[in-house]
């Protein structure tokens, strides 16, 4: 791993949504570093900009996005001030790729799975050297990828269309679309998350085995924490699009600094006995457009002080790489927080 | 003492091929949902049925309600079974045995306000016969009762987050203070915490009204933390049943302990085995034979592919259906 020079960096990100008169901030503030080959997962409620985030990455905001201030680097290339053309020939489907939560969505039913996937090939090669191709050339390449997914008979299965495919299957060819030795950083939205748990942990190993395998970095955005635990090095735990705590993955869920990342870790199920009672946070997440004062959990959290109400805590160092914004982190030191 | 007994229950679906298809002699296929399932639910407990989508779980809580036209067998409530009841006698048990559905929105009339889909069910059972007055104070007092503000009952469906739509479809099911009430994944699409705050919702509901609920769940972790007896179904039949903790202590079926072991969990430091399954549930058209499970089993046999396994008691009351345990009863006799 550089430590210099990190694969991605995004800086003091602040983005809002604009609807009619309101605005809504949905990034305030976010910085974070990806290194080479690390697989980061963002954790935290809807609406709480991790999705965001992913799509602020690959500019594939929709139009009432306005970023206000930041800066993306990947590899060095600032993204923001990169024009849409480059983006697309250099950059999306090629360094940065992306998977989506709904694969059915992702997929267009009137073509063949084959015809999808050379059609990006065919693409790709023609920004990439311009040089004419036979069809036989992608098709074996489109072939070759739909193995490496871990499809079966995948020279048949290119003839298919979407709807012949199972949920699992089509995530598999997302991936196997966003997967390439060209590939540095994949953006998994919630990929997941509407599978079955037996296919679920079979896309996930594929995950991990193909971003270990190309040495691709993974942005994971999950809500499941149990799949965050199991798949990311570091996890970062977003509320109302600020990052309230961020480090390793043993860090953040063995012993959480910010009330919220505990908070959460309480309201699972997993972890709580038959009979008991679960944690449910009192409150509902703030609408963004009207976020309160000072910490934007205070009004929810059982250990807020009169500080949290007028001002913003930063983000700062708990211990090395593990990062928390919460005020009282400094006065209780490493105690349990409990809600409980 | 058992407020449902389900013997045999079979519920098959037809599917028409087309014209074509007919004139050459393919004919119908048979979806095999729910294929010869037999369970019982005691009364004041949490029944929880797991499986993957497509094992015909939520099936199986609608043939009971009869929203679903079972083949065959008997669904026993009460002594009485579901399937042979008359007209009149069905509406007196679909008023002490309600449900609770995944999509909630879905099951709400966008053009009535909440108070009005709250007070139907109420009106449908009183005819009519039931002044405005006491008709409001009991749908205030359910309101209440599932931490609503009494304000919401003019207001409309989509004025309420996921949570909240939760929550009335909670209020409604208990309105006619129902005995048996299924939740199909009452908590899909919440977040953590708001899931948490149903999951404890149900549970002062059971303690305080006594109600048994069937729990219709994919999700593990909430079966194990909400259910005191449980069911694994694959493929339309239940390969695993008994208590709870029985279960989670000691899984005996390779597809519970796959199903199990795929669960992500947040303890770190606890070593965990992800036992991988290849490939993806078969189509209910064509089952395997013998065995359902044995085309992904990690453990197949050779008499896997001829002989299906029975549910067999492993003792207390834990019922299991592979041939790995059928063979060990048989050595110790």
């Amino acid at each position: 791993m550089n430590k210099e020079n990190p694969l991605l960096e995004v800086s003091n990100l602040t983005l809002d949504y604009r609807l009619g008169k309101k605005r809504m901030r949905a990034l305030d503030r976010v910085s974070f570093q990806l290194e080479k080959g690390e697989i980061l997962g963002v954790a935290g409620e809807s609406g709480c900009g991790k999705s965001t985030l992913g799509l602020s990455i690959i500019k594939l905001l929709p139009k009432i996005a306005e970023i206000k201030r930041g800066e993306i680097l990947f590899e060095g290339r600032d993204l923001l001030n990169t024009s849409e053309n480059d983006m697309n020939r250099k950059i999306r489907g090629q360094k940065i790729s992306m998977i989506f939560q709904n694969p059915q969505n992702a997929l267009n039913p009137v073509f063949t799975i084959g015809k999808q996937m050379t059609d990006i090939l065919r693409a790709q090669s023609k920004y990439k050297n311009k040089k004419m191709r036979s069809s036989r050339f992608f098709r074996d390449q489109a072939i070759g990828r739909l193995k490496s997914t871990g499809i079966a008979d995948p020279s048949a299965r290119l003839s298919n269309y979407p709807y012949e495919f199972s949920g699992g299957m089509k995530q598999r060819v997302m991936i196997g679309m966003a997967l390439s030795s060209g590939t540095s950083l994949l953006l998994a939205d919630e990929a997941t998350t509407a599978l079955d748990v037996t296919i679920e942990a079979q896309i996930n190993r594929l995950i991990s085995d193909l971003a270990a395998q190309y040495g691709t970095s993974v942005l994971y955005v999950s809500h499941n924490l149990g799949v965050l635990a199991e798949l990311a090095d570091r996890i970062m735990i977003m509320y109302a699009g600020r990052i309230f705590e961020m480090g390793t993955t043993t860090d953040v869920f063995d012993s959480p600094s910010h009330p919220y990342s505990a908070a959460l870790l309480e309201s699972l199920p997993s972890r709580q006995a038959r009979g008991k009672r679960l944690l449910s946070i009192p409150g509902i997440v703030p609408p963004l457009d009207n976020l309160p004062q000072g910490c934007s959990f205070h009004p929810r959290c059982k250990f807020a002080e009169d500080i949290c109400k007028r001002e913003v805590p930063p983000l700062e160092q708990v211990t090395d790489g593990h990062f928390s914004a919460c005020f009282l982190d400094n006065k209780r030191g490493r105690k349990r927080l409990k809600w409980i | 003492m058992d407020l449902i007994e389900i013997n045999h229950l079979k519920t098959y679906f037809y599917q028409n091929k087309g014209f074509l298809s007919k004139l050459f002699g393919e004919g119908l296929k048979t979806i095999h949902a729910v294929d010869d399932v037999s369970l019982t639910i005691k009364k004041g407990r949490t029944f929880g049925l797991v499986g993957e989508s497509g094992c015909g779980k939520s099936t199986l809580g609608q043939s009971i309600f009869r929203l679903v036209k079972a083949q065959s067998g008997e669904i026993l409530f009460q002594g009485q079974d579901v399937l042979q009841m008359d007209p009149k006698t069905l509406m007196a048990f679909r008023q002490q045995a309600q449900l609770i559905f995944q999509d909630q929105y879905g099951c709400m009339n966008p053009r009535m306000t909440v108070g009005q889909i709250i007070a139907e069910p109420l009106m449908m059972r009183e005819k009519g016969k039931i002044d405005n007055q006491s008709l409001f104070d009991e749908v205030i007092r359910l309101l209440q009762a599932v931490n609503l503000d009494p304000e919401s009952a003019t207001k409309f469906p989509n004025e309420f987050s996921g949570g909240q739509a939760r929550r009335i479809g909670v209020a409604r099911a208990i309105a006619l203070t129902p005995v048996f009430i299924m939740a199909d994944e009452p908590t899909s699409g919440l977040d953590i915490s708001t899931a948490a705050t149903i999951l404890n919702l149900m549970q002062d509901l059971q303690d305080k009204l006594n109600i048994t609920y069937l729990w219709v769940s994919h999700n593990l972790n909430q079966v194990k933390y909400m259910s005191d007896d449980m069911a694994v179904m694959y493929l339309g039949k239940i390969v695993e049943m008994g208590q709870t903790k029985d279960i989670f202590r000691e899984m005996a079926h390779p597809y519970t302990k796959a199903l199990i072991s795929a669960v992500p969990q947040v303890s770190i430091n606890q070593q965990k085995e992800t036992i991988f399954l290849e490939g993806e549930i078969p189509s209910p058209i064509h089952p395997p034979s013998g065995c359902r499970f044995r085309t992904r089993c990690p453990q197949v046999m050779k008499r896997c592919k001829t002989h299906e396994p029975a549910l067999i008691d492993l003792g207390s009351g834990h019922l299991c259906a592979c041939h790995l345990h059928t063979v060990n009863q048989e050595t110790n006799n």
